[in-house]
């Protein structure tokens, strides 16, 4: 595997449905299992790129658009980067309704919740997002040292 | 892509929904719709099995939640078996297990306390 400054690069795009989040775990299990990663830690990685997705999926795009999800994954020696950017409608993540403070909603229990655990099962997480432009969720987790 | 699979035993006092495969954003409408039948037709406990998913994520505890709470409403409670450290944490990490729903690891015991 490369060295820490110099990532082997993985790129998909899928279409903006939820059909296609299953196949991006997928693909993300094959990426990680190469980098030694535990059992617990490849199903964290699952969790928390699924959850980026359904954010693009439920919430980018207006319904029945045909629009896509662009994925990056930096597989370095000693740690897995994950990139999710939508070009769709954004939002203000201190908009993100909690769980504590939902109205009851579905989605709205789904959205803040879902950046919980990719906050919580990633070492390293930033959500950059603009009203109209999109936006980009970037995720990393380091490879156990004993691993 | 992800498949889920829903069966509900009616064979016992209160009914069981065992569920099988993978709960994201793309199969919990399918568990929504299961759970929202049974909870408009009867304000009785609801027992569910999550021991054999394979995986869940916020949109599956979104339901979770969301039915909890319209039983709650009848004086109900989800009572959910799961055993897998997977799920245990993530149902620890979205405080869900705090409110309307009672964690078991046997269904045994999660029928003996419905009603």
């Amino acid at each position: 595997m490369s060295k820490s400054h110099k990532p082997v690069c993985v790129e998909m795009t899928i279409p903006s449905s939820s059909e296609f989040v299953s196949v991006v775990r997928l693909t993300l299990s094959g990426i990680a299992a190469r980098l030694n990663f535990s059992v617990e830690d490849i199903e964290d990685l699952k969790i928390a790129i699924s959850e980026a997705c359904t954010n693009a999926v439920q919430h980018a795009y207006e319904e029945g658009s045909h629009n896509t999800i662009d994925l990056v994954f930096n597989i370095y020696s000693d740690k897995l980067e994950m990139i999710v950017k939508d070009t769709g409608k954004g939002f203000n993540p201190k908009d993100a309704v909690s769980e504590k403070d939902s109205s009851g909603s579905v989605d709205k229990f789904g959205l803040g919740l879902g950046l919980t655990f990719i906050k919580s099962l990633m070492d390293e997480a930033h959500i950059e997002s603009k009203l109209g432009q999109g936006t980009t969720i970037s995720m990393t987790k380091y490879v156990p040292q004993n691993a | 892509m992800s498949d889920l699979s829903i069966q509900v035993d009616s064979t016992h006092p209160v009914s069981i929904i065992r569920v099988q495969g993978e709960i994201d954003v793309h199969t919990c409408p399918k568990l929504n719709q299961v759970l929202a039948q049974h909870i408009a037709s009867s304000s009785q406990d609801l027992v569910l099995d999550l021991d054999a998913i394979q995986y869940i994520d916020s949109t599956g505890l979104g339901v979770i939640a969301h039915s909890a709470r319209s039983l709650s409403e009848r004086k109900g409670t989800i009572r959910v078996i799961c055993t897998q450290n997977q799920v245990l944490k993530v149902f620890e990490l979205s405080g869900l297990h705090k409110k309307n729903v009672v964690l078991y690891k046997q269904e045994a015991d999660a029928l003996k306390d419905s009603q």
